[in-house]
């Protein structure tokens, strides 16, 4: 017999860590709320009948935003054989609140105290078998982090959802608020199961427009809220909420004993100083230049250079090109795969070592818990410019990758601001972008770390401006959405935990190198090695390659990149080129640069890797093709993405459009005021450079449309 | 001879990748979205 269990519970309560733990899987588990937007499934280990599904993590059966939703119907519709009801056992009022409301739904429960070690620290006891009896389900301590106790909750779940016990809830509330629910709940069609009737009346009392869509028919139940609204003198909703809390109050007095009365934890300590009103932003900005710092300018940059000098410069192209000549391969294949494939993906591999030692730091600083604050300081900053906080969780998560990120703004319940996240969040360089940062870091700026600070720099004050403007069109007028967030203690993260998320992050990487971007090499290197000479078709000379097909292609597209100063040498078409296949992958501006400015060869003489590519690109402009990489419209899937949960092809457009004008005039602005500010001189590019300045300033600081200020919480 | 063999090795190379990406994508996954796919839960194929 088949039984499916679903994990429910608060958010950052460990549903996705214990689903790990049960099915083995390797899903993302980070130290903050909403890291789970889409219901998951996995097989219980050892056991191949029993399916566990980790839902988006909920505070109610009142959903607000759109992973709320996604948890709640499945819990109504699909209804699973039981469910595993996670509660955070430092948290454990607010969390019953949930756990009141899971009860009512009519199907077999098993509560799971996680972080019963946290419990036991603090000096706290929680007396599960009280609460066991209070409550009328089944409860067992675990810890899902340390694997304690898992075993258990999921045997017990399995047990009830075989013998198909149904909990009954044994809460009650007010008479007068429990014969309402009783006169509700008779008037409700045979559409609504036995079991779930007490849910379906309280949700149609609390005036729950959503559940309505799910019912045949809906009776009017307006006199049972008018009368209680007049006896409570409050909204329904309001009456049942402190219902529930009154009921959590009593039996939170009978079954947890306080060790520590009112006394600062450890995470409080930290916190006065890293959420500090003053302090908050110097240190955050001091913990992400130490990072950058270390990733791309010390030890990361010792790796790099490894790889890039002696790895695929001394060792690995001269043996490949070894091999080739002793099977005697020709020359036009042995091209192929040296000056193609070795070159592309052989420069975009030699930033691994580097990428590797960000993706330690970033899981570090995610599993301890110091990002789900970084969260709460950007709130701060962002609500003064119209961003809810809530919009730098998708910020955090594109951080590793856009199309993730994109996804998690689905925790925004305001349409405007889910839209505006969307559009903004993949301002924040992904990881794929990683490596452009540090290509130019390395060619034009001596693995200077300001380059990659900067760079997310850029991308933070790029959201921040346009959060400003976008918020004073008619289009995205209107206050932020309020974000409430709880931040969760700080905990040291396993090294395994770490390692994985390291591992899992850098691997994606390899792999999409040894794929996607090998097979772009490959088409590449076909478009840069065949051409015209004096009117005929056929395979090129290595100094022909500007007679190629990629140089014909360049070319069309390369003057509309003149004025950003693309152009050093006649090569501008190179960069066009590059920019145009990063919307594959962003990897493969590098690829396309290790192949257009010979990676191998260059690496095979021994001199300077990159030499050859700040021939022909001043400082300027390469750091104007940085910013402009990091700004315009993303790689085909994060646009997809867009697409997706835009789910408009205006929409989708417009935020595309709007991503690829940004980086144009910004690395305008940066390179016709870089070469005016070094003695380059005055053009008409420079005048359209300082129109667009005054624009983008006028844009940025005229009044809001709706009221001369923006109203903010 | 040596060329037959080192571009019959290459396209074997490039059918499998092609393969597996083909497979990836059917399995709702998908390897261009460039980064944790742990995150992803698979909605690039929706």
């Amino acid at each position: 017999m088949s039984v499916k269990i679903a994990l429910a519970g608060n958010p950052n309560c460990g549903k996705t860590t214990l689903f790990n733990a049960l099915t083995g899987s390797n899903q993302f588990v980070g130290n903050w709320p909403g890291v789970t937007v889409e219901k998951k499934e996995g097989k219980l280990k050892g056991h191949k009948d029993v399916t566990i599904m980790d839902l988006p993590g909920i505070y109610s059966l009142s959903p607000y935003t759109l992973e709320e939703i996604v948890a709640r119907n499945y819990l109504i519709n699909e209804r699973p054989d039981a469910i595993i009801n996670i509660v955070d056992g430092t948290n454990i009022e607010r969390n019953l609140y949930l756990s009141t409301q899971i009860m009512e739904l009519g199907i077999p429960v098993v509560m799971a105290v996680n972080m019963m070690d946290l419990v036991e620290k603090a000096g706290d006891k929680i007396h599960t078998d009280k609460l066991s009896k209070l409550l009328g389900c089944e409860v067992v301590e675990i810890s899902a982090l340390k694997g304690t106790g898992i075993q258990k909750a999921a045997e017990k779940a399995i047990s009830l959802a075989e013998r198909k016990n149904e909990v009954t809830p044994v809460h009650e509330f007010d008479s007068k608020v429990e014969d309402a629910i009783t006169a509700v709940g008779t008037m409700l069609g045979m559409d609504i199961p036995e079991a779930q009737k007490r849910f379906f009346a309280i949700k149609l009392l609390e005036k729950d427009d959503k559940i309505k869509e799910q019912m045949k028919l809906v009776p009017d139940v307006s006199n049972e809220i008018k009368a209680l609204e007049d006896a409570f003198d409050d909204d329904t909703e309001s009456i049942i909420t402190n219902e529930r809390y009154v009921y959590i109050s009593s039996i939170i007095g009978k079954c947890v004993t306080k060790g520590r009365k009112g006394g600062m934890t450890v995470s409080d300590k930290i916190d006065r100083w890293v959420t500090n009103r003053w302090l908050a932003l110097p240190i955050f900005a001091a913990v992400m230049f130490i990072v950058y710092y270390v990733s791309i300018t010390t030890v990361g940059a010792f790796l790099t250079d490894w790889t890039n000098d002696v790895l695929f410069g001394e060792i690995i192209p001269p043996a490949v090109e070894k091999l080739l000549v002793a099977v005697n391969c020709a020359d036009w294949l042995q091209g192929l795969i040296l000056d193609g494939i070795v070159a592309g993906v052989g420069a975009v591999l030699g930033f691994v070592p580097q990428m590797l030692v960000l993706f330690i730091f970033l899981a570090f600083l995610e599993g301890c818990g110091y990002m789900a604050r970084v969260a709460f300081i950007m709130d701060r900053i962002f609500r003064k410019f119209g961003l809810s906080g809530k919009s730098f969780i998708p910020m955090l998560i594109g951080s590793g990758c856009g199309v993730p990120g994109i996804m998690a703004s689905r925790t925004i319940e305001s349409d405007r601001d889910r839209k505006m996240t969307i559009m903004t969040t993949t301002f924040v360089p992904c990881g794929a972008k990683l490596p452009i940062i540090a290509l130019i870091a390395g060619a034009f700026f001596n693995n200077a770390g300001w380059v990659a600070w900067s760079a997310y720099f850029v991308g933070v004050v790029a959201i921040i401006c346009s959060g400003i403007i976008l918020k004073k069109t008619k289009m995205f007028s209107g206050e932020p959405a309020p974000f409430v967030m709880e931040l969760p203690a700080y905990h040291m993260p396993t090294v395994g935990n770490v390692l994985r998320s390291m591992w899992e992050r850098g691997w994606s990487f390899i792999k999409k190198a040894g794929t996607i971007i090998l097979l772009s090499t490959i088409v590449l290197w076909f478009l840069m090695s065949f051409g015209w000479v004096d009117g005929k078709f056929g395979m090129l000379e290595a100094e022909q390659l500007n007679d190629s097909i990629l140089a014909s292609i360049g070319n069309v597209i390369a003057p509309i990149f003149a004025p950003l100063g693309w152009t050093k040498a006649g090569e501008g078409w190179k960069m066009a080129v590059a920019a145009i296949t990063g919307l594959i992958a962003k990897e493969n501006v590098v690829a396309t640069f290790g192949m257009l400015f010979g990676f191998a060869e260059v690496a095979e003489d021994g001199s300077e890797i990159w030499g050859n590519l700040a021939q022909v690109m001043t400082p300027i402009a390469a750091y104007g093709f940085l910013v402009f990489n990091l700004l315009c419209a993303p790689c085909f899937a994060a646009m997809g993405a867009i697409k997706r949960e835009m789910n408009n092809a205006k929409w989708f457009w417009f935020a595309i459009g709007y991503q690829c004008g940004l980086a144009y005039v910004v690395s305008l602005c940066i390179y016709q005021f870089g070469i005016l500010f070094t003695g380059g001189g005055f053009g008409l590019w420079t005048v359209v450079a300082v129109v667009l300045l005054i624009a983008f300033l006028y844009m940025l600081f005229r009044p809001y449309k709706e009221s001369k200020s923006l109203k903010v919480a | 001879m040596g060329t037959v063999v080192v571009g019959a090795v290459l396209v074997g190379v490039v059918t499998l990748i092609v393969r597996s990406m083909v497979k990836d994508k059917k399995n709702g996954k998908s390897l261009q979205c460039g980064g944790d796919c742990s995150h992803c839960g698979g909605h690039c194929s929706h």
